[in-house]
């Protein structure tokens, strides 16, 4: 059955190579080796020295040692989990159900730990809801603003986990803090929306008229 | 005229006949002696064909098929993001290595009125009084977090590209499961030196684990080692840091860009 499968499969390559008049190749991707590879060893020598370079400039510290019996004021991870340190802040959105009397169907921390799932799980199926054969974000306005919001989640969530620190900093409260963690990415959602909209009809079909012609965007 | 074939195989008359120089003569009868025992041909036909794949004339890159007149793509230098952590986990890999030799996961006390344990003061003895210590640990934590770093704007360069869709779902896939293990790594990392930061980020972890329905607490117990931080919970990242991870997330890595070497880079336009 593998053998016949392949079999099949040789056949249906064998036959549309032959159906086609594009000759160079029948792939859409240019080659990792040599064109992609070359470029990146002179990029990759700059970037490794200057992070040889970084590490001799600032060298990190170490706090104290571990005290079991004197919790510390601030208590952080390194900066990037600081999104999913700030996910496990958002009880207040926890849907309370009258029906059960105010209480909560799941726990306060339950709530936070599934936020973190979640958003790990929506990132991993993004590719089998967006199909089509579209690249640019101008070619898929929707996309992108999506995607810009999400990475300006993931900032403001961050910089929720660390809301002590910002209140200190800023003359924002809690409440206000709260609220431009999901009104700030809203907007740029839109913001992001309205340029893309707005760049697609003189430039899109401008740059590149013969790959278009060739692969008109589904 | 003769009606008897020529021996195709006899090398030797093939020998008599092409009048050779001495050298080549030495040369064919070693050759010849080698490959009746060796079958030395076939390496040489693999050789052949490895050098022939690797200096086919290569497609027409994109900007040629596309005839884009060096309107170079104006994303095309985060396509390096993807190498840059590659480097970068290496990088961290081999400080990380250097790194070991000079440290043990326990949480035993010093002695003394310290509350120094034996993972801190190891610590300690790195950055303090080992010859290039401070710059170990320094490029280690560093690598570590461009490492992070990198990936995130990876990840961020195949979305706006629309790299993820047919046919690289798949790498997209392992992606995401690459960079949750870039966290988790650091995660790990966090705790060994035992600080009072480490120890508390390991006390939020644990909590995290127990709160999650049902098998909470059987989290709890495989990753931290018990439901309070100890000893237990020390050697447990130590061993997800130094053995497990290293092992899952370069054959991860491996196969990543594997496929992305099979299907070559998605076409920027
Ligand atoms: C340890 C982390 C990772 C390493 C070392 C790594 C390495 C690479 C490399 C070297 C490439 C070649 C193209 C390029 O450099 O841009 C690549 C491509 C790719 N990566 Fe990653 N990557 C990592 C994490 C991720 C993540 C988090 C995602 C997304 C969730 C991802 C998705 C992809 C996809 C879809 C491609 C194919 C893109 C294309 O063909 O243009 N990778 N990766």
């Amino acid at each position: 059955m593998t053998y016949e499968y392949f079999e099949r499969s040789r056949r249906e390559d064998e036959d549309l190579r032959q159906a086609s008049d594009y000759v160079e190749r029948d792939v859409l991707a240019f080659p990792t080796w040599p064109h992609e590879m070359i470029r990146n060893l002179a990029l990759t020598s700059f970037f490794l020295g200057l992070m040889f370079f970084i590490s001799a400039a600032v060298p990190p510290h170490i706090p104290g040692p571990a005290n079991a019996n004197s919790t510390p004021a601030v208590i952080l991870p390194d900066w990037y989990l600081y999104w999913s340190f700030g996910l496990l802040k958002l009880p207040p959105l926890n849907p309370e159900l009258t029906l059960l009397g105010g209480e909560k169907l799941v726990s306060d921390r339950v709530f936070g730990v599934v936020a973190n799932l979640v958003v790990v799980g929506v990132i991993a199926t993004v590719p089998f809801l967006n199909k089509g054969s579209a690249r640019r974000p101008v070619e898929e306005p929707f996309w992108a603003a999506i995607g810009v919001g999400g990475v300006v989640f993931a900032f403001t969530i961050a910089v929720l986990s660390v809301k002590n620190l910002v209140a200190e900093t800023f003359p924002l409260g809690p409440h206000e803090l709260f609220d431009l963690t999901f009104f700030l990415p809203l907007v740029s959602v839109f913001l992001a929306y309205a340029v893309l909209k707005t760049m697609r009809e003189g430039y899109m079909f401008e740059l590149n008229r013969r790959y278009y012609r060739l692969r008109p965007p589904k | 005229m003769s009606l008897e074939r020529p021996d195709e195989h006899d090398h030797d008359a093939w020998m008599e006949r092409k009048e050779l120089s001495p050298i080549e003569e030495v040369y064919l009868t070693v050759l010849i002696w080698l490959d009746r025992r060796l079958r030395l041909v076939d390496y040489l036909e693999l050789l052949e064909d490895m050098y022939y794949k690797t200096n086919l004339q290569m497609p027409k890159s994109h900007t040629e098929q596309y005839d884009l007149d060096n309107k170079f793509w104006y994303w095309y230098p985060l396509y390096a993001l993807g190498s840059f952590s590659t480097i970068a986990y290496v990088v961290a890999s081999i400080s990380g290595a250097l790194l070991g030799f000079y440290y043990a996961p326990s949480t035993q006390a010093v002695g003394g009125e310290t509350l120094r344990s034996v993972a801190y003061s190891n610590v300690l003895f790195i950055m303090g009084d080992l010859n290039f210590g401070l710059f170990l640990r320094s490029l280690h934590r560093w690598s570590a977090q461009v490492m992070t770093a990198a990936v995130f704007l990876h990840m961020l360069r195949v979305y706006f590209t629309g790299a993820y869709k047919e046919p690289r779902e798949l790498n997209w896939i392992i992606g995401i499961v690459l960079i949750s293990l870039t966290m988790v790594f650091g995660y790990t990392g966090y705790l060994l030196p035992w600080s009072q930061l480490s120890y508390w980020a390991g006390q939020i972890g644990v909590e995290m684990a127990l709160s999650i329905p049902l098998i909470g607490d059987w989290v709890a117990q495989l990753i931290f080692g018990g439901f309070t931080l100890g000893e237990a919970t020390l050697q447990r990242m130590y061993i997800l840091h130094v053995f497990v991870l290293p092992f899952v997330v370069t054959g991860l890595i491996a196969v990543h860009i594997g496929i992305v070497w099979m299907q070559g880079i998605a076409e920027p336009h």
